[in-house]
């Protein structure tokens, strides 16, 4: 069952990944990137370390995502690629 | 395709060749390892027990590889120095051009003094179970974020935050040297650390000092980014 | 017939090949997005996701099946057969490292879009503006 769950995240961290990159809109690009965080903070809590996975759920996804949508925000253009 | 486009499907298809491999040799080596190895992290967790501390993490970040940290804090000193340097202006003020949403006020005035509590809760009690000083500075700072976009009355006074940091600052370094005076090593565990106290709040000595110390320094620095970047120029 | 897949991606080295294979196909990814992008912004978005892949790489061949985490907890009274702590500590600190990169990075973009109103990599060619 453990082998399972790791298989199927990594294939979904993938196809997410594939389909940040590939988006024009910066806005839905940056929710995406959101989505691979919280994918890796599920993996990181498979791996039985849960100080990592609390460290990225705060900052590689709550500080670095706002700190993105704020600097689209001041470059005015963040619906264009 | 353009000249534009083969130079990077050639590297990364390249890249792609020479991974194969590596993992192929990685996998083989991997069948052949033996069933138990001996690793660093047995001998850390052995003398872990003597300090007193029930998370292992915090005793490592803190204690063992207390100068990393000391260094990852001058770090993030140096990226809040060059973010306030780079974002200046003679005239500021806040991006907000009409009131904000009566959803945004009614639920930023319930949720932020949760959040700023929740954050301190994690700042404290680092050494108990899982959290520390990064992630509850953190977490403070995005409910400093939270009001500082919900209302157009909060401000953030930088001489308050400017000597929060100072003072945090300092006081690390000066913890240890006063290890250094007194047990011949910097940043020494020179309070008293008994075994028969794991688990309580009042455990390890300096550690959860310096984790606190720690969170304050990161909170004050993450709370001034957010309010540099909130801001823009008057004639803009 | 489930039952001997279940068992198969279960094993050890199969699972430690799944985590390599998997980071290093997001390595690539990221590595891709970088080399052709033309925005500023997404350049750093491709440089986050390549920072994901290496933390799980690390985290995930330090891992062994059946051990604990490292911290005591209810029915948990001593030190023993547990994970190890040092790759933790070492990916905690990078994880506040490279936000503050990316931080200092985007605050950069926002200077450079005010100066010139330039976003895209390509024109970007001009010492002074």
């Amino acid at each position: 069952m453990l082998g399972l769950i790791i298989l199927g995240t990594f294939i979904a961290m993938i196809l997410i990944a594939f389909k940040t990159i590939i988006e024009p809109k910066l806005a839905h690009s940056v929710v995406l990137s959101m989505g691979i965080g919280l994918s890796s903070v599920m993996l990181f809590v498979t791996f039985q370390s849960p100080d990592v996975a609390l460290t990225q759920a705060v900052i590689g996804v709550g500080i670095s995502s706002l700190i993105f949508l704020m600097g689209l925000k001041h470059l005015r253009g963040g619906y264009e690629s | 395709m353009s000249l534009k486009r083969t130079i990077p499907m050639t590297t990364v298809s390249g890249f792609a060749v020479s991974a194969f491999f590596v993992v192929t040799i990685l996998n083989i080596l991997i069948k052949n390892m033996p069933s138990n190895i001996y690793r660093a992290g047995d001998e850390l967790l052995k003398l872990n027990s003597s300090e007193g501390v029930a998370n292992a993490v915090t005793t490592v970040v803190v204690y063992f590889r207390g100068f990393d940290t000391l260094g990852e804090i001058a770090v993030l000193f140096i990226a809040s120095l060059g973010i306030g340097l780079v974002l200046k202006s003679t005239t500021k003020e806040k991006i907000e051009s009409e009131e904000s949403n009566f959803m945004l006020k009614t639920g930023a005035k319930l949720l932020s003094p949760i959040i700023l509590i929740f954050g301190l809760y994690i700042m404290i009690y680092g050494h108990l179970s899982v959290g520390g000083g990064f992630q509850g500075g953190v977490i403070i700072a995005s409910g400093v974020l939270l009001l500082l976009t919900s209302s157009n009355h909060f401000h953030i006074s930088h001489r308050v935050v400017e000597r929060l940091e100072t003072f945090a600052g300092v006081s690390y370094v000066m913890i240890g040297l006063i290890g250094l005076i007194v047990m011949d090593s910097f940043l020494g565990n020179f309070l008293p650390h008994n075994i028969s106290q794991m688990g309580l709040l009042l455990s390890g000595g300096i550690i959860p000092i310096i984790y606190i110390i720690v969170g304050i320094k990161v909170g004050s620095e993450m709370s001034v980014i957010v309010d540099n970047m909130l801001k823009r120029d008057i004639d803009d | 017939m489930i039952e001997t897949i279940l068992n198969f991606l279960n094993q050890k080295e199969v699972i430690q090949a799944t985590v390599v294979i998997g980071s290093m196909g997001l390595f690539l990814i990221g590595l891709f997005g970088l080399l052709t992008q033309r925005h500023f912004i997404k350049l750093f978005i491709s440089i986050e996701i390549m920072e994901v892949s290496i933390f799980l790489l690390f985290i995930g061949l330090s891992f062994q099946r059946g051990l604990t985490a490292p911290m005591l907890g209810d029915g948990i009274k001593t030190f023993t057969n547990m994970n190890d702590p040092i790759p933790h500590a070492m990916i905690l600190t990078a994880i506040v490292i490279g936000m503050a990169v990316l931080a200092l990075g985007v605050s950069m973009a926002i200077e450079y879009h005010k100066l010139t109103g330039i976003t895209d990599v390509d024109k970007m060619n001009r010492l002074r503006n």
